[in-house]
């Protein structure tokens, strides 16, 4: 079977669905198109610098471009360098897999005051992505709010001892900013009670290696449910763990109602099953989901769509992972829906050989193919210091210097 | 010798170890490939060699294409007294406490219905340093050999 397929958003939905495609229908041609100069999204970017085994499926996405065939064509943003009606006019068939990366806002009054951080800006920061914005300073007592793993996440990194971060890709500049964060305490709230908190229970039981931590769970409560017997079972495991210098408490069933302070954050006012309670903090870790960045128009997509379940959003244009379902799912539930995806996309393929495929982005400068992402990720390996298993280049300029100039792909 | 590759898989990094194996071997030996939830307890055949390859996922638990194969099992208790089998597990010390538990629990339940299984259950360690088709490799063709011994076949 041929045809020309564009993925918008190379990372781990835009990888799983050009593996599936190509393993279906070899003689495709499938084009990875993203902002960013390099591959990988979320793999490289979301999943915690220390947990290393997880991005381990990076290496059957390198497959999919060294074996399977598929192009990158990075550092190209659609609905700025090209728009998205020139790219599906040039295939014949594209498909957004952008994710969401913009942090959903709490919602309450002083959500906006200095001191308050969505946990993808921190992130970002952390992991180096080269639109992040600097690192705040927390303080010595933030609050998180969200009880889902990317809240579990941010919670491992600031309660980590340094050398707890051995063997990850944790750059200089955000491991000297962990070192120094003078954290004493962190407070995770959840509005659900413990039994129904998202996070999964081995995120939860990892938390009970940290060495310089004091773990205190607050009103987990019971269930009888197996799933969430599973959840307290894990939270029961660190209730009362180590005796380090951090304080980690866990709450439940609190819901924010307002961030309060002069000027800056300093406390989180909740309701909660018997009234209010208001925590005093240094600054507000907002964890409680993400929605779509400024670029493409998600919104007016999905509400126009003919059949969002499956993927469809309109003639020849189709929607997957996060983008198409919203910020819920980990890597596997990503690749069981990019395997179903690619089936509906090939069943109703007609392939136009007058489509002028990757030819759309003719002209543009600067454009990484699959080589020059492969010179980044050697120089990063190389500069690797003791301790670490990568140096990331952290801006895009350097990206592009390394990369260097692109071979014809034509 | 005849060969069938079964893997279970969450993430496709079983999947791809089990391809690798299945191209490093395949010159020497008649193989066939299948994912575990496409696979049927009834069809165990005596005459074959099974290489099993199983992730880990969640909390220790079997990776969900290993899923379907671990209830038809339940469900049909086959006998597989002439069965041969080898089981290479992919794992995450990250999650010590349950590092290759799934594999643990898919060698068992192959023994608890009869099956012969050769050699070590070998794991690789996605936060280590080796790569999986390093240790696979080496593991294969131990076992090959071992079960070709033992069955008196020439290796």
């Amino acid at each position: 079977m041929s045809g020309k397929i564009a993925i918008v958003g190379a990372g781990p939905s835009g990888c799983y669905l050009a593996q599936a495609l190509l393993k279906k229908a070899p003689d495709l041609q499938v084009d990875l198109v993203d902002q960013l100069p390099v591959p990988y999204g979320l793999v490289r970017y979301g999943v915690a610098a220390d947990h290393q085994g997880t991005k381990g499926v990076a290496r059957q996405f390198a497959r999919v471009f060294e074996r399977q065939g598929a192009r990158f064509f990075g550092n190209v943003a659609i609905g700025r360098d090209v728009t998205l009606d020139q790219l599906r006019a040039a295939y014949d068939v594209v498909v957004l897999a952008a994710g969401l990366s913009a942090d959903r806002k709490l919602g309450v009054p002083g959500d906006d005051l200095p001191g308050v951080y969505g946990a993808g800006r921190l992130t970002r920061a952390l992991f180096e992505h080269p639109e992040a914005e600097d690192l705040p300073d927390l303080g010595a007592h933030p609050v998180i709010v969200g009880n889902g793993n990317v809240a579990i996440d941010l919670l491992r990194l600031l309660a980590k001892a340094p050398d707890e971060l051995d063997g990850s890709d944790l750059g200089e500049g955000p491991s000297r900013w962990l070192a120094e964060s003078g954290i004493e305490t962190i407070t995770i709230t959840g509005r659900s009670p413990a039994a129904r908190a998202k996070f999964d229970a081995v995120m939860v039981k990892e938390l009970a290696k940290l060495s310089d931590v004091r773990i205190e769970v607050v009103g987990a409560g019971d269930s009888d449910d197996a799933t969430e017997m599973k959840t307290l079972e894990a939270l029961s495991a660190i209730h009362g763990h180590g005796a380090g210098a951090k304080r980690i408490t866990f709450r439940f069933g609190l819901t924010p109602k307002a961030v309060e302070g002069e000027g800056r954050a300093q406390a989180v006012r909740f309701a909660s099953e018997t009234g209010e309670e208001v925590i005093p903090c240094t600054s507000v870790l907002t964890a409680i989901g993400f929605e779509a960045a400024p670029g493409l128009p998600r919104d007016v997509l999905i509400s126009e769509a003919t059949d969002t379940e499956a993927g469809r959003l309109a003639p020849g244009l189709f929607a997957a992972g996060w983008f198409r379902r919203g910020p819920r799912g980990t890597i596997p539930e990503n690749r069981a829906d990019a395997k179903a995806l690619a089936s509906v996309i090939l069943d109703g393929l007609s392939a136009d050989p007058s489509r002028v495929g990757c030819e759309v982005f003719d002209g543009l400068d600067n454009i990484v193919d699959y080589a020059g992402w492969c010179r980044i990720d050697a120089a990063e390996t190389e500069a690797a210091p003791e301790g670490r298993c990568r140096t990331k280049l952290a801006t895009r300029e350097t990206m592009l210097g390394v990369a260097g100039a692109r071979e014809t792909t034509k | 010798m005849k060969i069938t590759i079964l893997y279970g898989t969450e993430t496709g990094n079983a999947e791809m170890l089990a391809e690798d194996i299945q191209s490093e071997i395949e010159a020497d030996h008649e193989i066939a490939i299948s994912n575990l939830e496409d696979f049927a307890p009834g069809e165990f055949d005596a005459e074959c060699f099974y290489l099993l390859v199983c992730s880990t996922y969640g909390d220790g638990d079997l990776p969900a294409s290993a899923q379907p194969f671990a209830d038809a099992m339940e469900a049909e208790k086959p006998d597989l007294g002439a069965i041969h089998f080898a089981i290479f597990g992919l794992g995450d010390s990250e999650y010590d406490e349950t590092f290759n538990h799934g594999p643990k629990k898919l060698a068992e339940l192959m023994i608890a219905h009869g099956a012969h299984q050769v050699g070590e259950r070998v794991a690789h360690d996605a936060s280590g340093s080796d790569m999986a088709e390093d240790l696979a490799f080496p593991w294969a063709e131990a076992v090959i050999a071992e079960v070709s011994e033992k069955l008196g076949e020439a290796a």
